[in-house]
């Protein structure tokens, strides 16, 4: 449930390696909707989804061989509110979020930010709880591109076209029917800056298969998360998805 | 971004090293493997696919054989220092494992104490700009507008011709020239830096200063070199607020502060940023900084241009927003961060620049740690100020030219900082 980690103040630092796949000989391909509803089946089904109200993961962050660590949390609750905290080594704090509405970024490095067109739609998108159930509510379009290699994995490559931003591919195992790789543009304040993301290490938790690892190559830079828990339906604080009062003083500004 | 004492630091190893011992076999086979990552790496990364016109895979095939029959470390480096001086640019540099190390060895081995001046060559001199209060230098009456003639009995005047030499017809000049005799100054705690002056009066002077822990607090961030990082703010008369600081490092300390420091002066007619001597750090910092100054949303300091990707250097205005008069003061010794920040600022209208053109080194870069323990920075991007100029070999030109003298600093004058002052108060 937890594939992707939207860390915008991260793409100051990183880069994009090109995807070197190439597509197999010709075969029958699935449709898209057959692929995604495959990924829901392997990582538990419809049912156990929909048990999901809310979660929070924790893990560390890293930039790879540049020695800057640091931890983040991260809360998610239906429908698409969303709250995370990067705390870098000798940096501070780096936050991100969505009350469903209103998305924004606030760190003392940048001061508030409140995301406005394709930014926000980004942002909501990766904000959803279900997004492997409810994707047809942000995405107008998706197909099968063809079979591609990852990292030796033979992979159904998958284009999902938003309904506001740019075309974002996805490609999953053939045999473990397992989200391995995206690829997407990521809109922010400071551009559109193309991203890739492989996840590994699927762990089961309250029968949900998810990610534990990720590794994201951003503008020539890679960084990794490592999730070292996921809690569901926890208990969730009230005011955990309230804008903070830099972002509020914004808003009504 | 990358502060370009890094630089300096790495050039004074390679001038300074003694007998080194020689490499063993496992040495040499991580340095032709860290000689491999670099050159690919700036293969790889370098925005500029043509490299400015220099033939990378020729220099690779040059360099290779040499690093093979380099015996040292110091060799090694300098070896590949050589290669990154081929690109021509700011930013690129190799630092020594025991340089970007943890904070108690780099006590040890980077000998970070200073005499508690800071220094710039004027006219080809090196002139002492400022005294640190209550430091032994200070007590032993050593005054702005000095002149340092010779450190630890070495003459300083043909050290500086030939760094004058070397970066002639370059925008870092200047500042390498300051560096060379900072450097110079620096030394263990404790220890005493002997250096013969030129006073007021024009008479040699002698003076043992002893050599002081570095003001401000030590701030350490991936593999950059730790570094001590300060600020400091004033109340000027007039009621003028003053900031400075010494790097775009320690964010964490450094923002709230600045920003405290802004805020407390909402209601002052004018606020001074002083960036005089200050590398760079933080490109970031930059953009954070701005947003106290600029109400406008969607604005932005400038662009840098990856390989990959234009970059925005975005800022966010941050209520509530200082709308008074803003002066930045400047000089070949500010770089990177600061040109980032000066020269951006200047672009989109919001303050007016004082002081001398800046180094032009402003480059944002990454620092990667070698297979031999030693750390390569390397340019990532190119950098364009808002106004569409690059920054790099050119600097942020004032928009009011003031060159310190030492006839005004022997007066206990600042120049700079008065025609700030007089332009905030006169400004209509």
């Amino acid at each position: 449930m937890h594939l992707r980690h939207r860390l915008t103040p991260a793409v100051f630092l990183a880069g994009l390696l090109c995807c070197a796949a190439h597509v197999r000989a010709e075969e029958p391909l699935p449709k898209a909707e057959e692929i995604l509803d495959k990924f829901v089946e392997a990582t538990g089904g419809k049912a156990a989804y929909q048990k999901v109200h809310n979660e929070k993961a924790t893990g560390t962050f890293e930039f790879v061989g540049k020695g800057v660590k640091g931890t983040m949390v991260h809360y998610r609750a239906e429908p698409n509110k969303m709250y995370m905290r990067v705390e870098l080594e000798n940096i501070g704090a780096m936050e991100n979020g969505t009350d469903g509405e209103t998305a924004w970024t606030l760190s003392a490095l940048q001061g508030p930010h409140i995301a406005q067109g394709e930014e926000r739609a980004f942002a909501l998108r990766e904000a959803m709880l279900r997004a492997p159930l409810e994707w047809r509510k942000v995405y107008k379009n998706a197909e099968t591109a063809g079979v591609v290699d990852v990292n030796g994995q033979a992979c159904y490559k998958v284009v999902l076209t938003p309904n506001e931003g740019k075309p974002e591919t996805q490609y999953y195992d053939k045999k473990s029917n397992l989200l391995v790789k995206m690829s997407m543009t990521v809109v922010s304040q400071m551009g559109e800056i193309p991203t890739d993301t492989t996840v590994s290490d699927y762990k089961e938790q309250s029968g949900l298969l998810s990610p534990r690892k990720s590794h994201h190559t951003v503008l020539g830079q890679e960084f990794e998360i490592t999730i070292s828990q996921i809690e569901y339906n926890i208990d969730m604080p009230k005011d955990r998805f309230d804008l903070p009062a830099e972002i509020k003083a914004l808003a009504t500004k | 971004m990358r502060s370009l004492r890094l630089i300096a630091i790495v050039l004074a190893f390679a001038a300074f090293a003694g007998a080194q011992p020689a490499l063993t076999a496992e040495q040499k086979r991580l340095n032709l493997e860290s000689f491999e990552f670099i050159w690919s790496t700036i293969r790889d990364q370098n925005w500029d696919p043509t490299f400015g016109g220099v033939n990378w895979t020729a220099v690779h095939d040059e360099f290779r054989p040499r690093i093979e029959r380099a015996t040292t470390m110091p060799e090694t480096r300098s070896l590949m220092g050589q290669m990154l001086g081929r690109l021509g640019k700011s930013h690129f540099a190799i630092i020594p494992a025991d340089i970007y190390g943890d904070l108690g060895s780099h006590e040890e081995a980077g000998g970070s104490a200073t005499a508690g001046l800071d220094v710039r060559v004027l006219e080809s001199r090196a002139i002492v700009t400022s005294v640190e209060e209550d430091s032994p230098a200070a007590a032993h009456g050593v005054h702005p507008g000095w002149e340092i003639l010779n450190i630890d009995g070495k003459e300083l005047a043909p050290r500086l011709e030939k760094v004058a030499e070397l970066y002639h017809g370059m925008t870092t000049r200047e500042l390498y020239m300051a560096r060379t005799v900072l450097a110079k100054l620096a030394g263990e705690e404790g220890s005493l830096a002997r250096v013969e002056f030129r006073d007021g009066s024009g008479a040699r002077v002698s003076k043992e200063i002893e050599r002081i822990h570095p003001q401000g607090s030590l701030a350490k961030f991936g593999y950059l070199p730790p570094s001590y990082v300060w600020i400091k703010s004033r109340k000027l008369a007039g009621d003028l607020g003053y900031v400075a600081f010494n790097l775009f490092l320690d964010p964490a300390r450094l923002m709230p502060q600045f920003g405290d420091a802004v805020h407390s002066w909402a209601q002052c007619a004018g606020i001074v940023i002083d960036l005089r001597g200050n590398p760079g750090g933080l490109g970031i910092m930059a953009m954070g900084m701005a947003g106290w100054f600029i109400d406008k949303p969607d604005q932005k300091l400038g662009t840098m241009y990856t390989r990959q990707a234009p970059v925005k250097f975005a800022v966010n205005p941050r209520p509530p927003v200082y709308r008074g008069a803003l002066a930045i003061l400047v000089d070949a010794s500010s770089a990177s961060t600061s040109e980032v920040f000066a020269g951006g600022m200047k672009d989109l209208g919001r303050a007016r620049i004082f002081g001398t053109r800046t180094a032009g080194a402003a480059l944002p870069s990454a620092i990667d740690l070698l297979p031999n323990g030693d750390a390569l920075q390397h340019a990532l991007a190119d950098y364009i100020s808002e106004g569409g100029r690059t920054l790099e070999g050119v600097g942020v030109i004032p928009d009011v030219e003031v060159k310190l003298t030492r006839e005004a600093l022997l007066a206990g004058r600042d120049a700079v900082l008065e025609a700030a002052i007089e332009w905030i108060r006169t400004r209509k």
